[in-house]
């Protein structure tokens, strides 16, 4: 897609509204978790996967800005608007459009992916925010996150990897190629 | 995995209501920033009267609020707790291993608390009392800056509109999904790790499918109905200011001149 041309019609109206409706069900997979009480795994990754594997980096990171936005309007910001956020929830559709869009699927990528994404969007930059919005000690609050930022990529690699592979069998019709 | 509520909009007619959600996002995302200004024992009381004067004039009930902070509480406690133990500095009262209990842990902890709970807070007053369709338009206002900077805002803006509409559909078209799967006995709870990856599946392939399709349909509608992207088309549903948001913003500025006079410099 063309991030400047003026008109919208045919193709790119049709990616724009699919856009849309794939943001829609980031926001919706992100209200479900599963796993036992300690490390509950949220499922909006799996939006985040699919912004980046159909739309490619730049407009899954729309998409993921987009999205936090959507959601904070309809469910509300817990803890605060704040536009770190938002930038944060940029990033993990920019990662996995880098290593997922339009190329084959493979373990190491998915992998790559995961821990590229856990360590810049989970462990830093949101801690980062944190400690920046409630003014706190970044290490501190570092402590408090990795325990279970060590557990649930590995969890995730393995949905991804199903995701991945189902995501890739729907035909997409030609209508947004 | 339990029913979600869409929208977190109560309904009501107190004057914060009339206010203009671009008015009332300003002031929420300066909160954040005002907060910091708070430095001591008058500040942060001064914060708290007025965010405790703003969830007044919701005449909502307590509980709304409540709701608002429960998730989160344990989460603030823990954290408060953390900065307790491990902040040195000041007097000591009591040591033991790596924990350190100091008199500038005590006060950090609690400003932190007081930080947290009034952010929650407010936010909660932003989502209860402003509909999520007119925060939508709030955020499309806010973005229109961005245009300068060779943003697309007006195809995010058609994004946003399109993703807010359909999460309340497309949820629905998820639960009868998850039922239709469920009456030919998957299992959406229960298994090891990979069963649940896996159960995953049969979940999101018919919704992106269905999204699929409605995209094909909306899009075609839309062109049928003349739309050739945002250029040179009306505004329908319009934000207007009005004196309330005038009072908004004043008292946002009597509080931020307040609080520079009071704060430890």
């Amino acid at each position: 897609m063309n991030l400047n041309t003026k008109r919208i019609r045919g193709q790119e109206l049709r990616k724009l509204v699919l856009l849309g409706l794939v943001i829609a069900i980031k926001i919706i997979l992100s209200q479900f978790s599963f796993g036992p009480a300690f490390v509950k795994v949220g499922l909006g990754f799996i939006g985040s996967v699919m912004l980046g594997y159909l739309f490619g980096p730049i407009w899954g990171a729309v998409g993921g800005g987009i999205s936090d936005l959507v959601s904070s309007a309809i469910f509300g910001n817990q803890g605060g608007f704040f536009i770190g956020f938002t930038l944060t929830a940029m990033v993990g559709p920019l990662i996995y459009g880098l290593l997922f869009y339009r190329k084959p699927i493979k373990i190491w990528r998915i992998i790559a992916a995961t821990i590229l994404v856990t360590v810049i969007v989970n462990i830093l930059l949101n801690t980062l925010w944190i400690a920046i919005l409630y003014h706190m000690d970044f290490n501190i609050l570092l402590l408090q996150r990795i325990p279970k930022e060590a557990i649930v990529p590995w969890i995730q690699m393995i949905i991804t990897y199903f995701v991945l592979q189902a995501l890739s069998r729907v035909k997409i019709r030609a209508d947004f190629k | 995995m339990s029913k979600i509520i869409i929208g977190r909009y109560i309904p009501g007619n107190a004057l914060i209501y009339k206010m203009d959600p671009r008015g009332k996002l300003l002031a929420t995302i300066f909160f954040v920033c005002i907060i910091f200004l708070a430095n001591n024992w008058l500040s942060y009381g001064l914060i708290c009267l007025f965010t405790l004067a703003t969830v007044l004039a919701t005449k909502l009930k307590p509980k709304v609020f409540w709701d608002g902070v429960k998730p989160l509480i344990g989460l603030v406690f823990f954290t408060s707790l953390l900065q307790l133990f491990f902040t040195i500095g000041g007097k000591i009262y009591w040591q033991w291993w790596i924990f350190t209990l100091s008199s500038y842990g005590i006060t950090n902890a609690i400003y932190i608390f007081i930080r947290f709970t009034l952010i929650i807070l407010i936010s909660t007053v932003m989502t209860v009392t402003t509909m999520p369709l007119e925060i939508a338009d709030a955020m499309e206002w806010l973005l229109t800056p961005l245009k300068f900077v060779k943003v697309p805002v007006d195809k995010i803006a058609l994004v946003m509109s399109i993703a807010l509409r359909f999460v309340p559909t497309l949820f629905d078209e998820t639960l009868k999904i998850m039922n239709a799967q469920r009456s030919r006995g998957a299992d959406f709870n229960n298994g090891g790790l990979i069963t649940r990856a896996k159960a995953i599946a049969p979940l999101l392939v018919p919704l992106f499918i269905s999204s699929l399709q409605t995209a094909i349909d909306l899009s075609n509608a839309m062109e049928a109905r003349g739309y050739r992207g945002s250029e040179g088309r009306t505004k329908y549903r319009v934000l207007n200011w009005s004196k309330y948001d005038f009072y908004n913003l004043f008292s946002f500025v009597i509080l931020i001149i307040l609080l520079l006079i009071v704060r430890a410099h």
